[in-house]
């Protein structure tokens, strides 16, 4: 996205100038930088016509094999059940390990978790989500897509949509509580850093973009 | 015979339920990387979790590394160095004073190195980080800092300078988005780094931690040792 704005076009979009207070030579791109911001805005929502076909991909992906399914319904089946108890010491023994066994699994989970001092204060309220909106200039693009840490990095899931016909992508997604890696794909193969944010060394000789979100009020990162 | 059965299946359940932890590296890696990334990476998760080191990391990178078309053995070498850089991180976080931190503070420590900072600013960081100040987020404005191009030893001293004038661990969080509003203003990162330790009265670039401009008393100096003798006025 274009961010080398002449000083007075940006005090035009920020409404202390008028268009008619530019000198003629800047008119041309606060018109322009106008229209973006302008699309940008008032662009409605849209669905992707193929959402219900990737959705329902993403469902059938996660939903196992059949040999699981077929388990878990018989396991959930309801049915008659005879019980005749007849109470013999091996029994009791088995059954009395088995308690304990579980009862030690139960006592064991339950333990409070380490206190790693002061961080954990940074913990509370990582269940929040903060709305974070997503915009990158990729004119030419068919396809604009972001995919992260807080997606599995699947680049089907969060797709942008074109502002209009500027070249404008955006998108705006939940994202929770946390320091997050992203970047944005374009036409399905190409990764590309957001030109906005701060980047880092991805392991694989690329760059990954970053954004912390912060709950509201709190310190959280 | 019913009733063996019902002890069987209540065994077989607790033994069930208790590998599901470890299951469940395999479980998000299914269908998302190859088998010999699935194979190895469980092999590294496996030794970092025995390590108290955190697993989510290392089954992201792997995921990562699938999703953008990474051959295996790169994603494998990416997932190694990470729980490298993790453990590198654990040793930090526990020379700076935290015994046992948790998983989300050690992949902040691990990010921070990945940006530049040493092992040894981890620690420091780590150290000057009291309350109310939280060192996970002290690590994370830091490396994001780096992240942004502000050199690592002074976004240290950036950080360390915001703590020691007393700052609150909000006026730290708002200051990677004051560095992109000096660079959107024509500054480099460094330099509007440096306005930032000035405008804080912290530790500018260059000087160590508790530095005092010459002319100013130094708060933190200790009190003369008062078994020291006077000067004596008649020596020449």
């Amino acid at each position: 996205m274009k961010t080398g704005y002449h000083a007075l076009v940006k005090r035009l979009l920020d409404g202390e100038l008028t268009l008619a207070e530019l000198p003629p030579e800047l008119r041309a791109e606060g018109e322009e930088a106008l229209r973006l911001v302008g699309a940008a805005d008032r662009a409605p929502v849209a669905l992707s016509p193929a959402l219900d076909e990737r959705v329902m991909a993403t469902v059938r992906r996660h939903a196992g094999d059949a040999r699981a399914n077929r388990v878990w319904r018989w396991l959930n089946t309801p049915r008659d059940v005879e019980l005749r108890l007849r109470v013999r010491p091996w029994t009791v023994w088995a059954g009395g390990l088995a308690a304990a066994a579980a009862l030690a699994l139960l006592l064991g989970r339950a333990a409070p978790a380490p206190q790693p001092g002061p961080g954990t204060q940074a913990r509370a309220g990582t269940r929040d989500s903060v709305l974070v909106r997503f915009v990158l200039y990729a004119p030419g693009a068919r396809r604009v897509a972001v995919a992260g840490t807080f997606n599995q990095w699947d680049r089907s899931i969060a797709p942008l949509v074109p502002a209009g016909t500027s070249g404008v992508w955006t998108t705006t997604l939940a994202l929770p509580v946390g320091q997050h890696q992203y970047a944005f794909v374009v036409d399905g193969a190409r990764w590309i850093v957001d030109p906005a944010a701060p980047a880092v060394d991805d392991g694989f000789g690329r760059r990954n973009s970053v954004v912390a979100v912060s709950a509201p009020g709190g310190h959280t990162l | 015979m019913r009733t063996t059965g019902l002890t069987v299946g209540l065994v077989l359940a607790t033994l069930f339920a208790g590998g599901l932890a470890a299951q469940d590296v395999p479980l998000r890696l299914d269908g998302r990387v190859s088998p010999d990334v699935q194979r190895a990476v469980r092999r590294i998760a496996a030794d970092a979790a025995a390590r108290d080191l955190p697993v989510d990391p290392l089954v992201q990178k792997a995921i990562e590394g699938a999703a953008k078309g990474v051959p295996a053995e790169r994603v494998i070498a990416a997932v190694r160095a990470l729980a490298a850089r993790l453990a590198d991180a654990m040793a930090a976080v526990r020379e700076g004073g935290v015994a046992a931190p948790s998983g989300d503070f050690v992949e902040a420590g691990a990010d921070a190195l990945n940006t530049g900072l040493s092992r040894s600013q981890v620690a420091e960081l780590v150290r000057v980080s009291q309350p109310p100040q939280d060192p996970a987020i002290t690590l994370r404005v830091a490396a994001t800092l780096a992240a942004l191009g502000v050199p690592a030893t002074q976004a240290v001293q950036l950080v360390e300078g915001m703590i020691t004038a007393g700052r609150s661990p909000s006026d730290l969080l708002g200051l990677p988005g004051q560095v992109q509003a000096g660079v959107a203003g024509g500054s480099t990162a460094a330099q509007a780094a440096a306005g930032l330790a000035r405008a804080a009265g912290g530790t500018p670039p260059g000087r160590t931690p508790g530095w005092v401009p010459p002319g100013q008393t130094n708060p933190n100096k200790p009190p003369p040792n008062p078994h020291k003798p006077p000067p004596n006025p008649h020596k020449p």
